[in-house]
């Protein structure tokens, strides 16, 4: 067999069904090869960026690894801003790139770059192919690595003249990577430990984050809080991992998160964080973060979080599922007295610190967007949110009442993510709806990917929320930054009704709040890709918000003489 | 390791680490402490005992983050087999260092005697200059080259040390086979 005939052979052994990918000078052999296999699919993407972030899109929708095609240097090189998304995220992708001949290599020569070296900080590990014989061990291992512990992207660079090298591969049946050891028995004991200080505790509180998604924990999760009732709630990963409308739920934590999540983190005793890495988007200012805590119980798979940026009294390096479902037995019931006390606190935040809206000012409202569009999820379909002040309305306004899929750039904050990660999304889970949240500014950062929702004829909704500006960046301007509004104008835009119209999808605009149910109406109607251009308050904010800088105790919310 | 221990841990940590010998692999790793904000002040390899495996002791400031993420952070790398840190841990430590001295005559009698006195060798000798070697710990190679000064170094190389873990017996990592 040939190298490019061992790469697909393999992926199909992996049980690969689908490749984002984009054909160019280096990896020709693989494309010659590729009709000779129906079972692999092949996307073809408009431009290597989008391939990244659907093959990511398809893994956070299916748990099953997304598998991207580029070619050698620009090709490659367009990867790394969708594989840095993945990384930061923990999202299993397989990255297979075409370079140079061997004896080509170092020698500055077409398209050539040092895709090894570029992809190193934003992969969890990365392979240089330069045998045919190491083919099929390498991809084995690829995907290995991309799946177990805590995920993430893999990259391999396959020289051009090692796809064309032919030898009879040799199918591994056993992994042998001695210095990668992910899975971890969690310490039983310390288990048990955290299950009775968590009944223990006056003024407990979990925090969930993508850890417990991606292990696929959301049942343990409730089953953990509801038996030691705990008040629970997410990162903006961790959106979904637990229902927003369950009476414990603190919904979402950190710089952004609802002002009873920030005072219950604030004055509890006890926090369990449950799959999370605790980055500063969580913490705000890191000094004033839960001051009151008295136990730190962290649970995650990557020791390396342990004490990165918190320092934990207990500490659990297991996958979320696992180690919550190991301490399930051991909780305890607490006192009902106390947790009462405690509820009956966090009840009194929640009404005193509402999430709230700027209410009819004449303009169109993204929350009242969002509220119709969360109605027609009926807690099932799939939201994709893109980067900014869209990416804070979607995850502030979800509503599922039991576990559900929202998927967005969370640690890169890649603007441009949304669309094509949907693609992904619908891709992997074709039964499911999936909606695509996004401001102007992101999807005009990938919108030539609508050319692929067409030929596929996806049914992926688009949701624009346009304040013809760079809006969180223009609300950090107006807040924090002086009021100086530099160079976040937006107004030159396509009209983006005619854009869907030359990409050959329906596109409709909608500018009061009357039209917002017939344009839901006719998105869920009309098969295949629609995009809605909600023309939104172009002063609309995200509250609640902490100034940056401070700590959590410092929220802003939307003055009531505006709700 | 533990902050809880009330003392402030050594920000300068020295470790060990047994890699795969793969081209790249030094790569990874002085990547990876630019990237997590620490500071290599020395980096020695060599091959162990074992083929297709280096030894690496590394000298490395934690910089701003905490002190045992050195060593976390390198256990991640699917390349690095296992990971010691010797900071606090009793330890034994040696640097080679040659140094080419521009000697002749009485002046070079004094320098070889110098030598002697540090248990350092003449390992070659031309009709201008001479190199000699010393090993030893770090305080030891600061000292002889501190008394060699006055006799006009022309040129130094140091190894950067190699640490051991004194008494206990290393132990090899398990080759663990996963799937």
């Amino acid at each position: 067999m040939t190298g490019a005939e061992i790469v697909l052979e393999a992926l199909q052994r992996e049980g690969v069904d689908r490749i984002f990918g984009y054909p160019g000078g280096a990896n020709l052999p693989i494309y010659q090869q590729l009709p000779k296999y129906p079972k692999l699919q092949h996307v073809l993407v408009r431009h290597e960026q989008g391939a990244a972030h659907m093959a990511d899109g398809y893994a956070r929708a299916s748990g099953r690894p997304g598998v991207v095609f580029a070619t050698s240097g620009p090709g490659a090189l367009n990867t790394i801003t969708g594989l840095c998304t993945a990384y930061m995220d923990s999202v299993p992708v397989v990255a297979i790139t075409g370079q140079q001949n061997t004896n080509l290599v170092g020698r500055d020569a077409f398209q050539e770059s040092d895709v090894i070296g570029c992809s190193m900080p934003v992969t969890k590990h990365n392979y240089m192919v330069k045998r045919v014989e190491d083919i099929a061990r390498v991809i084995h291992e690829a995907f290995h690595i991309a799946t177990t512990g805590r995920p993430g992207p893999v990259l391999i660079d396959i020289c051009k003249d090692v796809q064309q090298a032919s030898c009879d591969p040799v199918w591994p049946d056993r992994i042998d990577l001695p210095g990668y050891r992910p899975a971890f028995s969690p310490d039983l004991s310390k288990l048990e430990e955290a299950a009775e200080a968590l009944a223990r505790a006056d003024r407990p509180v979990i925090l969930a984050g993508h850890g417990v998604i991606l292990s696929g924990g959301e049942e343990e999760l409730i089953a953990v809080a509801e038996k030691s009732v705990t008040p629970t709630g997410t990162t903006l990963l961790g959106v979904g991992a637990f229902p927003v409308r369950h009476p414990l739920s603190l919904h979402m934590t950190g710089f952004m998160g609802t002002g009873w999540n920030l005072k219950a983190v604030q004055n509890a005793d006890l926090l369990m964080m449950v799959g999370m890495r605790v980055d500063d988007r969580v913490t705000a200012k890191l000094s004033d973060w839960a001051p009151k805590v008295e136990t730190f119980i962290h649970i995650d798979i990557d020791a390396s979080e342990m004490g990165k940026n918190v320092r934990p009294h207990l500490e659990v390096v297991a996958d979320a599922k696992t180690a919550l479902g190991a301490m399930l037995p051991h909780v305890g019931v607490p006192k009902s007295e106390q947790r009462r006390a405690w509820l009956t606190q966090i009840d009194q935040w929640r009404e005193e610190h509402p999430l709230k809206y700027v209410r009819s000012n004449g303009h169109l409202q993204p929350q009242d967007v969002m509220i119709e569009m969360y109605r027609r999820c009926d807690n099932d379909a799939i939201v994709v949110a893109d980067v900014g002040q869209n990416q804070i309305w979607a995850a502030l306004w979800w509503n599922y009442t039991r576990p559900g899929l929202f998927i967005n750039s969370g640690g890169a904050g890649t603007m441009g993510f949304a669309f094509p990660a949907a693609i992904g999304a619908k891709m992997a889970r074709p039964e499911k709806a999936v909606w695509c949240v996004a401001g102007e500014g992101g999807f005009v950062m990938t919108a030539q990917e609508l050319s692929v929702a067409v030929k596929h004829r996806l049914d992926v909704k688009v949701v624009l929320l346009n304040n013809f500006s760079l809006g969180m960046v223009r609300q950090f301007q107006d807040d924090f930054y002086g009021g100086v509004r530099s160079e976040v104008d937006l107004s030159e835009m396509p009209d983006f009704v005619k854009l869907a119209d030359a990409y050959g999808l329906p596109g409709i605009c909608v500018e009061t709040v009357d039209e917002i149910k017939p344009a839901f109406d006719f998105a869920e109607r009309t098969p295949g890709p629609v995009l809605i251009d909600f023309r939104i308050d172009p002063n609309a904010n995200v509250y609640p918000i902490v100034p940056l800088g401070r700590g959590l105790n410092d929220f802003w919310e939307l003055p009531d003489e505006y709700a | 390791m533990s902050t809880h221990n009330g003392s402030a841990p050594d920000r300068l940590r020295v470790l060990t680490a047994v890699v795969e010998d793969h081209p790249g692999v030094l790569t990874r790793v002085s990547g990876m402490i630019r990237r997590r904000g620490f500071n290599i002040q020395s980096l020695s390899v060599g091959p162990t005992d074992e083929a297709g495996r280096s030894r690496l002791t590394l000298t490395v400031d934690a910089g701003h983050a905490e002190v045992d993420q050195v060593q976390k952070q390198l256990e991640r790398l699917i390349e690095v087999i296992d990971v010691e840190d010797l900071t606090e841990a009793p330890r034994l430590s040696r640097e080679l260092a040659l140094v080419k001295l521009a000697v002749t005559g009485p002046r070079r009698d004094r320098a070889v005697a110098e030598v002697d006195r540090f248990g350092g060798r003449v390992v070659d000798v031309g009709p201008e200059t001479v190199i000699v070697e010393v090993s030893g710990e770090f305080d030891r190679v600061e000292r002889f080259l501190e008394a060699l000064r006055p006799y006009t170094v022309v040129e130094l190389a140091r190894s950067g040390p190699v640490a051991m873990r004194s008494g206990v017996p290393i132990t090899h990592p398990t080759k663990e086979v996963s799937e």
